[in-house]
């Protein structure tokens, strides 16, 4: 990887934001794109749940009507997220045959959560790498990711918690079981925010500049501020419908 | 036609759930689902294809040679295998 294009910091829908990452992805997999991080944000704020997951073992659908969340299946495995406001999600896609990204899983996930535990670092905080995919501060989970490798191609996507509106927990149900179970601070046992560990608030563009800082160093590659091409910008739409048809959400 | 669930926590912490649907002790339809993850992802939904119509005495060999391709992230093989074979005894 010589070279990264890096897509700023904008906020979209949920379905939108799944079709960007996967238009991106499969243009990077066909060779017609570049290795690209993105970075962005959910609004109006969303869930999504992992390509496996049941939507209705995970997801408070009448809460999250109304309060105006998104529901969104993923390309990618893993758990139900809560997406916020107060939260920097990214992407990664590169050529699967990118020798910057390992074959292997595991260490392909280390691989590139590296460059966020630094970031983290950076910024004050004592963060660490946590197998299978998660980042951690103090033993508590700051950050999660998930993969796929489709389309000659392996996307990655994350979230670092910057800050959490605690009031919109309740579209997740099995964080709502957990937080019945262990009162109302077992979340807060198990999860924190940056705004939390650090005292004060970091802004999206304060992490996304340290993020970009230490992608630069740590794959040894140029960083090229860019945007969707043409022929992404295309393809998004009709996955975005994809993302949003009650098929592909409740499909499992 | 029966219906039965089995949910597990594996190690690594990720929650699988599988659901089978069996009539005279032969599969109808698995469902496996939960927040692990599959490479390639369809590689999984083809282990729940060829797993229809299998007995409880097929569920071993039918799972090893359909995962054979598939790399399972947060969840093994034997797991699978298990919980399928606890949901038909």
């Amino acid at each position: 990887m010589d070279r990264l294009r890096v897509i700023s910091f904008s906020a979209h829908d949920a379905a939108s934001n799944m079709a960007l990452d996967e238009a991106i992805a499969r243009a990077v997999g066909a060779g017609a794109s570049p290795p690209t991080l993105r970075l962005y944000g959910w609004d109006p704020p969303a869930v999504s749940i992992g390509y496996f997951q049941e939507v209705e073992g995970e997801v408070d659908m009448d809460f999250c009507e109304a309060n105006g969340i998104g529901v969104v299946r993923r390309l990618t495995g893993g758990g139900a997220v809560l997406h916020t406001r107060g939260e920097l999600t990214y992407s990664l896609a590169v050529s699967d045959r990118d020798p910057a990204v390992p074959q292997d899983v595991q260490g392909s996930y280390m691989k590139i959560c590296a460059p966020f535990v630094s970031a983290l670092r950076e910024l004050g905080a004592s963060a660490c790498f946590r197998p299978i995919n998660d980042i951690e501060v103090g033993g508590r989970k700051v950050s999660g990711s998930a993969q796929t490798r489709r389309f000659g191609a392996v996307l990655q996507h994350g979230t670092i918690l910057l800050d959490i509106d605690e009031r919109l927990l309740c579209a997740l149900r099995a964080k709502m079981e957990k937080l019945r179970e262990r009162g109302i601070t077992g979340h807060a046992q198990r999860v924190t925010t940056l705004r939390r560990e650090l005292g004060r608030r970091v802004s999206h563009g304060e992490l996304s500049r340290a993020v970009k800082r230490q992608f630069k160093e740590q794959f040894g590659c140029k960083l090229d501020a860019g945007r969707p091409t043409s022929g992404e910008l295309c393809s998004a739409p009709s996955l975005a419908e994809r993302y949003r048809s009650v098929e592909w959400l409740f499909r499992r | 036609m029966v219906e039965r669930s089995v949910s597990r926590k594996v190690k690594g912490g990720k929650l699988v759930k599988v659901t089978v649907r069996s009539e005279g002790g032969r599969i109808a339809e698995v469902r496996i689902t939960g927040d692990f993850f599959a490479h390639p992802e369809e590689g999984l939904e083809q282990v729940e294809r060829e797993l229809r119509g299998a007995t409880v005495s097929e569920v071993r060999k039918t799972v090893e040679s359909a995962t054979g391709g598939v790399t399972l992230v947060g969840l093994k093989r034997e797991d699978i295998i298990e919980m399928v074979e606890e949901c038909l005894e």
